[in-house]
């Protein structure tokens, strides 16, 4: 009972009926009204001619005594003796009242109408009944058509009603198509404009999917390629290991080997923050207030063995709290990968500083390095995943800056990089105030 | 064999070179496609092991397509240099394998592989090279089968160190022709490796004392030969 189809028509149907009842109605009572003043005057000319006349005669009885006839005429003296007619009938009113009376006997009711002469009084009466029954007869005799016309009505809406639901025939077995391998947009060509909007908002969910599902695939096939190069090397380290001829062989293979492994691990540890933080990947974190400082603190004190282990001293300048709206994890995350990469790409023994402050209002974290830096032309590029922007010595996994725009992203924080005064990169995120 | 191994990745690189050594081979290192480029054109190796994947050069700032590999390969066939090259990659779609195959490669492995299939794909490699079908290098009474590194003497195994095998092998490739003292230390020395002054000359007295003197003919000023009489 669900369908439009059907509740269209019930609807149309009920509409009708409920027309054909008021045409009935007002029909029935307009007629009524119309030949009660028709019967009226004629009772009355009738009883005023026969009053003229005097006496009725013997053809003129003949045809009053019809049984047929709606009227009949009763005379009587007036001291109430009965003349015409010869029969008394017991169905009739019996006594006059004059001018117009409805009367009822034996459950009928007449209308009567009577005139008093010199000697006599004259009743023409006439069945009720028969006034109704005209006015009934005419109120159906209007209704009819509308009954006649009612199934061909709904014929041609069942028809109608089919024509117009056929975009949305046409848009389900267009999405029934629709899978997640192919997610082009529903055609709008020839939709009507209560379905269009459906049909755009549909179109942009696919589209949106359709890149989501993009972004996914183009992430796994990239994650499954960029897995492939640490283990080939972890293959080729066992392998070697594994042929070591001698025992100081077999102590290079092995540290080799481990680490092969460490680098494998750091890099599906990288492709896991990276998921979390790609748009699209993402989990709705709760975003809480924290404090930045905190978050780069912790940060740094994840690089410091990285850093001692080159030699390289981290600077922190962070007096005044910094409060940001955020995940700690993720910012965490993000403040690591900046200092590991400024480590990483510094020379050894050289200074990394990390600043965070209110900077008139905004919270910023600044990062700078003595590195290579990093070419303006190269700037956008290097925060493309598995992006390297040379084939150093260092053992990057191209992902760092990658998830360090999506975590920034996630903050509706902005990452610009910069020259360093200390003469490599300068990575600077600014949040929302 | 001399090999010259182009490979970007520094585990993977370090990891292959010691392998290759461990096989008997001399083995260079260049780890972007510039360098290649350069070597390629300016020495010779038996064989070359191209990873495709590799930055197209590794001057900070410029284009890093990752088809730097592929180039040297068009480059090297440019110059109708006809050294054999076996393309390392991590790419295994069929598109890859037949450009790499169209470039000129010789023989194509997908990353990670094996290393006993990286050195018999080597042999059979220089076999064809060399226009041998059989694996096997016999010259007189002398056989030596570069996969099992074995070698006979009239059906009787000779051992032999990994150097003097190597000057072995270079010179059973290729009975009858002679080989320059430079020639053969350049099978025997990779960059970087201090040359012993008269090693060559050390390692065809103690092969000639293993397989018999004759068996190693030296024409002198000009180099060495075998199996230039044994008609």
């Amino acid at each position: 009972m669900n369908s439009i189809r059907v509740r269209v028509l019930l609807t149309l149907l009920g509409m009708l009926a409920v027309v054909a009842v008021v045409m009935g109605a007002l029909t029935y009572h307009n007629v009524l009204g119309e030949t009660e003043a028709l019967f009226d005057y004629q009772l009355r000319q009738m009883a005023l001619s026969l009053r003229d006349q005097g006496e009725i005669a013997p053809e003129q009885a003949s045809t009053l005594n019809d049984e047929q006839l709606d009227v009949v005429v009763q005379v009587w003296t007036v001291d109430g003796r009965i003349i015409y007619p010869p029969r008394l009938r017991s169905d009739l009113p019996s006594r006059a009242r004059l001018g117009f009376a409805d009367i009822a006997v034996e459950g009928k009711t007449w209308r009567t109408f009577s005139v008093a002469t010199g000697d006599r009084v004259i009743q023409v009466a006439q069945p009720l009944q028969i006034r109704q029954q005209l006015a009934a007869d005419a109120a159906l005799r209007s209704v009819a058509p509308l009954f006649l016309i009612a199934p061909a009505l709904a014929l041609v809406l069942w028809w109608l009603a089919a024509r117009a639901l056929a975009p949305l025939q046409r848009v389900t077995d267009g999405v029934k198509a629709r899978d997640e391998l192919s997610l082009q947009p529903l055609p709008t060509g020839g939709l009507p404009d209560e379905v269009a909007p459906l049909v755009g908002a549909l179109n942009g969910l696919l589209q949106r999917l359709g890149d989501s599902l993009g972004a996914q695939r183009a992430f796994v096939a990239d994650a499954a390629h960029e897995l492939r190069s640490p283990l080939t090397a972890l293959k080729l380290q066992l392998q070697l290991l594994q042929r070591s001829p001698d025992d100081e062989a077999r102590a290079e293979a092995t540290r080799a080997l481990a680490a092969g492994i460490d680098r494998a691990a750091r890099l599906v540890e990288q492709l896991l923050s990276l998921a979390r933080a790609e748009p699209g990947t993402a989990t709705t974190t709760t975003h809480t207030m924290i404090g930045l400082v905190d978050a780069v603190r912790n940060a740094v004190a994840e690089t410091q063995p990285y850093a001692q282990a080159r030699g390289t001293r981290i600077e922190i300048d962070a007096d005044a709290p910094v409060l940001v709206q955020g995940d700690a994890a993720a910012l965490t995350v993000l403040a690591r990968n900046l200092v590991d990469n400024a480590v990483r790409y510094a020379p050894p023994g050289s200074r990394v500083d990390v600043k965070v402050w209110n900077d008139a209002g905004v919270p910023t974290l600044r990062v700078d390095d003595a590195g290579p830096g990093i070419a303006p032309a190269d700037r956008e590029r290097v925060f493309d995943r598995f992006y390297r922007h040379a084939a150093g010595d260092e053992s990057g996994s191209g992902l760092g800056l990658a998830i360090v725009r999506g975590i920034a992203a996630q903050h509706r924080a902005g990452v610009t990089l910069e020259d360093s005064p200390l003469g490599g990169l300068r990575v600077v995120v600014r949040f929302a105030e | 064999m001399r090999l010259l191994l182009v490979e970007d990745d520094r585990m993977i690189g370090d990891s292959l070179r010691g392998a290759l050594r461990l096989e008997g081979h001399v083995v260079d290192w260049v780890r972007d496609a510039a360098s290649a480029q350069a070597t390629l054109s300016s020495e010779r190796f038996d064989l070359v092991l191209l990873d495709l994947g590799l930055p197209a050069t590794a001057a900070p700032g410029a284009e890093t397509r990752l088809d730097g590999g592929l180039a040297v390969l068009r480059a090297l066939r440019a110059r109708r240099d006809a050294t054999p090259v076996i393309v390392l990659t991590a790419r295994d779609g069929p598109g890859d394998k037949v450009a790499g195959l169209d470039a000129g490669a010789d023989d194509y492995l997908v990353k990670p592989f094996d290393l006993d299939e990286l050195g018999a794909r080597i042999r059979a490699v220089l076999r064809r090279q060399s226009g041998r079908a059989e694996s096997t290098l016999v010259v007189g009474g002398v056989s030596l089968d570069p996969a099992t590194r074995q070698v006979t003497l009239n059906g009787a195994p000779v051992l032999l160190s990994a150097r003097e095998f190597a000057v072995l092998e270079a010179l059973m490739q290729r009975p009858g022709a002679l080989l320059s003292r430079a020639q053969l230390e350049d099978r025997l020395y990779g960059w970087g490796e201090e040359i012993e002054s008269n090693a060559v000359s050390v390692y065809i007295h103690q092969l000639r004392r293993k397989l018999g003197a004759d068996f190693i003919q030296n024409v002198r000023g000009v180099g060495y030969s075998v199996g230039a009489s044994s008609k």
